[in-house]
């Protein structure tokens, strides 16, 4: 088993074809786990192809609250050989692989992994003319082989099915039994974990729970064109449309897409989007719109690994400069990016609110690894969020209104106008996407460049950039891990922090002096209490899913903080706890070595 | 109170050359708005950048001077958001025929209530005269060092291919007739296209206003023969409802498209076609969400809410941490 404690621990891993249905049993042994009072956290290994090649699930689970995809593979189903051969070297020692002979022939396998043979296709065979319950069968046998009560599993394969026909559920439980019986037989169970089958806790992806979030929050227009992983977003609100009052408009392009939320907005309605990088690089134009008209809108950009068309079912945190460099020249933004679902959940109303009170466009970035492609559960969410809309007033207050027109620009103490949403009276006003005045009157053309209007062209530029100063203020600062005045300091952010988190853990037990040092909110940056934070730091690492490290180089841009040392991962996959652990104990060679 | 047009005009600088179509379009959009007697304060005037764009300001309602080309996809999320509001956007011909041409197309699709007049002058306007998606292959209008070298598009057909519910093309210099088809193409029930030959004095040197006017055709009696005619006045009827079989509705498809290719001699202006009774946008999501036209995104979380209104935890008992039933 893994060095981790085996009692409460464990690490699974399907592996098949796409077709194969391995998603659906993959989040079918997840909501056993979850219902057994376990806390899970899943990643989905996808290829961008729907049948065929290669797919598989992994799942961490534990008694205790974990964050990331844990330590090697306890137990591996690899339905296909390509799945055992890229999968059976992370096998942990006193682990196992379920496998059925016909289809995978073992090799090099260590020794200490003990090996399962079921005839699952046989199995699968009694109950249907294809083999197709193969999976379930793989399910049943895994429950006996983790010692979970059988019944659980029988009871979410009802729920899966219970819409089709009474037989589908009936011989898949049926298959699944078969599947644990033969498990049984063979070994009692691995692992020794006391389940809770008291406690069900909810499982969800960060796309999800931030389609919770945002219409908890308000949102009821939602706009998007399909872009994994930003797909399950507009699943989830058109499924809910009906039932929560939310128009759903699928534009033509992510540039409709951005303009139609950016109207809904400006028409009064808490408005949202969702793209990936690609989208996202159509929808910049439109976002210098949003600021340059003071719109409020949330979008969110959920990240894959590019460029280009990249690997748009793998993972990345290649987009952060994207979001800073957004659109031709200075305007304020927000760049926000929650660390996992319960996180993008709460996310959702602060964007809102922040969005509303300053009237910038506020980005949400999440990533394929906790966004769509990884569950994970949540403690109870809790649902009473405040509301705030800002200064969207109903009636004009005096100063600000020459009679007929509102000055919905105007110049205040704190850069933020009084805004009206059209059909309010007198309230009436224009904006404008080129440079206005107060009353969004033209700058741009008769007026342009001339001296007495250059002061006032700078003060609406100023207007609009100031208001960072204010936004700064509700930036949250770094979480920080570990003991303070550690040897070495991890610097991360968004999901990146899950695998850095459970890696601490593992060198706090190795004697390894370590903290880190978490971002969540990413931009404005509230430059001189980040500095002062970091100026406890240890020797300071980055760790980051790009090439650049591209949040390392905000720091030092912002914050004047220099990073020297890095783990950077690109190849797509998400960064596991003991990728980050190898490299911090090999730094703190190095240390040692020059110490 | 009844409307006066000075209710809805400006007294802003206006800057468009002079003898621009564009100062006809604003005083017909300007006269249709009193006329219908429409509460300005639910009017909303989207425009795009160029010329075109600028009408926004001339005009006393709520308007916004959008990005080039995305008139239309901020005012369909505008108009779904509130669909109370009385939508009219506006473009010019680059600006929709051109880098907004997807979001002309696919607006046709949704066929949402509102209005889309189109500044049609053949050349990009405020880049100094490029020639637009309009112009004619072969002509040269001033600017062009060789003849245009790209087809014109033809956007009546565009639309009528894509969905749009009414159609019609007017001309910037014949207000009466202009004011009378902004009017009816608010009335329509559906999306409805106004297409505007607007003269260019500055750019366009060869669909000029005396062109138009047939200034260099006279009659016998010294006057001129106008190019533009009314089609609806020369007898064509552009409705189609639901009651005419596929025949019927045939016929009148190949007329429409026979008139929107004459041009030259002969150049037709008016209602070329008219679709009654398809559902609207809003009509096929309050199918699906009853109390949409009520509570329309833009009402449900009005000013001053401090507080979630859903109660998603009832949404789904997996939402919540709780004792098993297994
Ligand atoms: C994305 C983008 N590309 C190019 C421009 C430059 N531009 C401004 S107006 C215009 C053309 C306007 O032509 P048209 O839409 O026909 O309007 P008109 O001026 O003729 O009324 C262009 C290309 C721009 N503002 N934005
Ligand atoms: S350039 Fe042409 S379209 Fe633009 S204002 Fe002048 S005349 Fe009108
Ligand atoms: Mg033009």
């Amino acid at each position: 088993m893994s060095e981790k404690d085996s009692d409460a621990e464990i690490t699974l891993r399907l592996g098949a074809a796409a077709g194969d249905g391995i998603q659906s049993a993959g989040e079918m042994i997840m909501k056993v786990l979850s219902r057994s009072g376990m806390h899970v956290t899943t990643y989905n290994g996808n290829q961008s192809l729907i049948r065929g090649g290669h797919v598989w699930f992994h799942v961490h689970a534990s008694t205790k609250k974990i964050y990331s995809l844990g330590y090697g593979i306890d137990f591996l189903i690899p339905l296909t050989q390509l799945s055992y051969d890229q999968h059976f070297e992370k096998l942990n020692q006193g682990g196992a692989v379920i496998y059925d002979p016909v289809a995978v022939k073992i090799h090099d396998l260590d020794p200490k992994v003990m090996q399962i043979s079921v005839p699952l296709a046989d199995i699968a065979l009694k109950y249907d003319k294809r083999p197709i319950m193969k999976n379930t069968v793989a399910l049943g046998s895994l429950c006996a082989a983790i010692g979970v009560d059988i019944n659980v599993l029988s009871k979410a394969i009802q729920d899966q099915f219970g819409r089709k026909e009474p037989a589908v559920a009936e011989n898949n439980i049926k298959a699944a039994m078969d599947g644990y019986e033969m498990v049984k037989k063979q070994t009692r169970p691995l692992k020794n974990i006391q389940y809770n089958y008291s406690v069900r806790r909810p499982a969800m992806t960060a796309d999800y729970a931030l389609a919770l979030g945002a219409v908890a929050a308000g949102c009821r227009f939602y706009a998007a064109y399909p872009m994994s992983p930003a797909s399950p977003i507009v699943h989830w609100m058109a499924s809910h449309a009906k039932k929560l009052g939310i128009t759903v408009f699928l534009g033509e392009d992510e540039i409709s897409v951005m303009n139609a939320t950016i109207g809904a907005s400006y028409a009064g309605a808490r408005a949202m989007c969702a793209t990936s990088g690609g989208g996202f690089a159509l929808m910049q134009e439109a976002i210098g719109e949003a600021a340059m008209t003071e719109t409020p809108v949330v979008v969110v950009d959920v990240m894959r690994a590019g460029p280009s068309t990249g690997l748009p079912t793998k993972t990345s945190q290649g987009d952060l400069n994207m979001m800073l460099g957004i659109s031709q020249d200075d305007f304020p933004r927000v760049i926000l990016a929650p660390r996992n679902p319960e996180e993008s959940f709460y996310t959702a109303p602060r964007a809102f609110n922040l969005a509303e009170r300053y009237q910038v466009p506020v980005i949400i970035l999440l990533d394929f690894a906790i966004g769509d492609g990884g569950y994970s559960t949540v403690d109870n969410l809790n649902f009473a969020f405040e509301i705030d809309r800002g200064k969207l007033l109903s009636t004009p207050p005096p100063a600000y209104t020459n009679g007929y027109w509102f000055k919905r620009f105007a110049i205040t103490d704190d850069n933020i106008s009084p805004r009206s949403i059209p059909g309010t009276p007198d309230m009436m006003f224009v904006a404008k996407t080129d440079e206005h005045d107060e009353w969004g009157h033209d700058l741009s053309d008769v007026l342009a460049g001339l001296k007495e209007y250059l002061p006032i062209r700078r003060r609406m530029h100023e207007k609009r950039m100031k208001k960072l100063e204010e936004i700064k203020k509700e930036m949250k600062l770094p979480e920080i891990y570990g003991p303070s005045g550690a040897d070495i300091s991890i610097i991360t952010w968004g999901s990146s922090s899950n695998a850095v988190r459970e890696a601490l853990h593992e060198l706090h037990k190795k004697g390894v002096s370590v903290n880190s040092f978490e971002f969540s909110d990413i931009y404005p940056m509230q430059e001189d209490e980040v500095r002062k934070i970091l100026s406890t730091a240890g020797i300071m690492v980055d760790v980051e899913v790009n090439y650049s490290a591209q949040f390392a180089k905000l720091l030092k841009r912002e914050a004047g903080v220099e990073i020297n040392n890095f783990f950077l991962k690109y190849d797509g996959e998400p960064i596991y706890p003991e990728e980050v652990e190898k490299h911090i104990l090999a730094t703190r060679k190095e240390v040692h070595a020059i110490a | 109170m009844a409307l006066k047009l000075s209710d809805v005009r400006t007294d802003l600088f206006n800057d468009w050359c002079p003898g621009c179509g564009d100062f006809g379009i604003e005083a017909s959009l300007q006269m249709a708005l009193t006329e219908l007697g429409i509460d300005i304060n639910r009017v909303v005037l989207f425009s795009g950048i160029g010329c075109h764009g600028k009408i926004v300001h001339w005009t006393n309602t709520f308007g916004i001077h959008t990005l080039h080309g995305r008139t239309l996809a901020f005012a369909q999320g505008a108009k779904l958001a509130n669909p109370e509001l009385e939508v009219v956007a506006l473009g010019g011909d680059g600006d929709g025929y051109g880098i907004g041409a997807g979001h002309f197309v696919h607006a046709g699709r949704r066929n949402i209530d509102m209005t889309y007049i189109v500044h049609n002058n053949g050349v990009y306007g405020l880049t100094k005269g490029q020639a637009s998606p309009t112009q004619r292959l072969g002509e040269q209008t001033k600017s062009l060092p060789q003849p245009n070298i790209n087809n014109g598009i033809n956007p009546i057909i565009l639309a009528l291919s894509a969905g749009y519910t009414f159609i019609a093309r007017s001309y910037a210099f014949n207000t009466r007739h202009l004011k009378e088809t902004i009017k009816k193409a608010i009335a329509h029930k559906g999306l409805a296209l106004v297409d505007v030959l607007q003269p260019c004095p500055t750019y366009n040197d060869i669909e000029t206003k005396a062109w138009y006017d047939g200034e260099d055709r006279r009659d016998a009696s010294g006057r001129a023969v106008p190019r533009v005619y009314d089609v609806n006045m020369k007898g064509h009827d552009p409705l189609v409802s639901k009651e005419m079989d596929e025949d019927q509705v045939d016929k009148k498809i190949q007329h429409v498209f026979r008139l929107s290719k004459e041009w030259g001699d002969q150049i037709p202006i008016g209602i070329f076609y008219q679709e009654i009774g398809t559902p609207t946008f809003e009509d096929r999501i309050s199918a699906r969400i009853p109390s949409y036209l009520q509570n329309p995104p833009a009402k449900q979380i009005p000013p001053g809410t401090t507080k979630s209104t859903v109660e998603l935890e009832k949404l789904s008992s997996e939402l919540t941490v709780q004792a098993n039933n297994v």
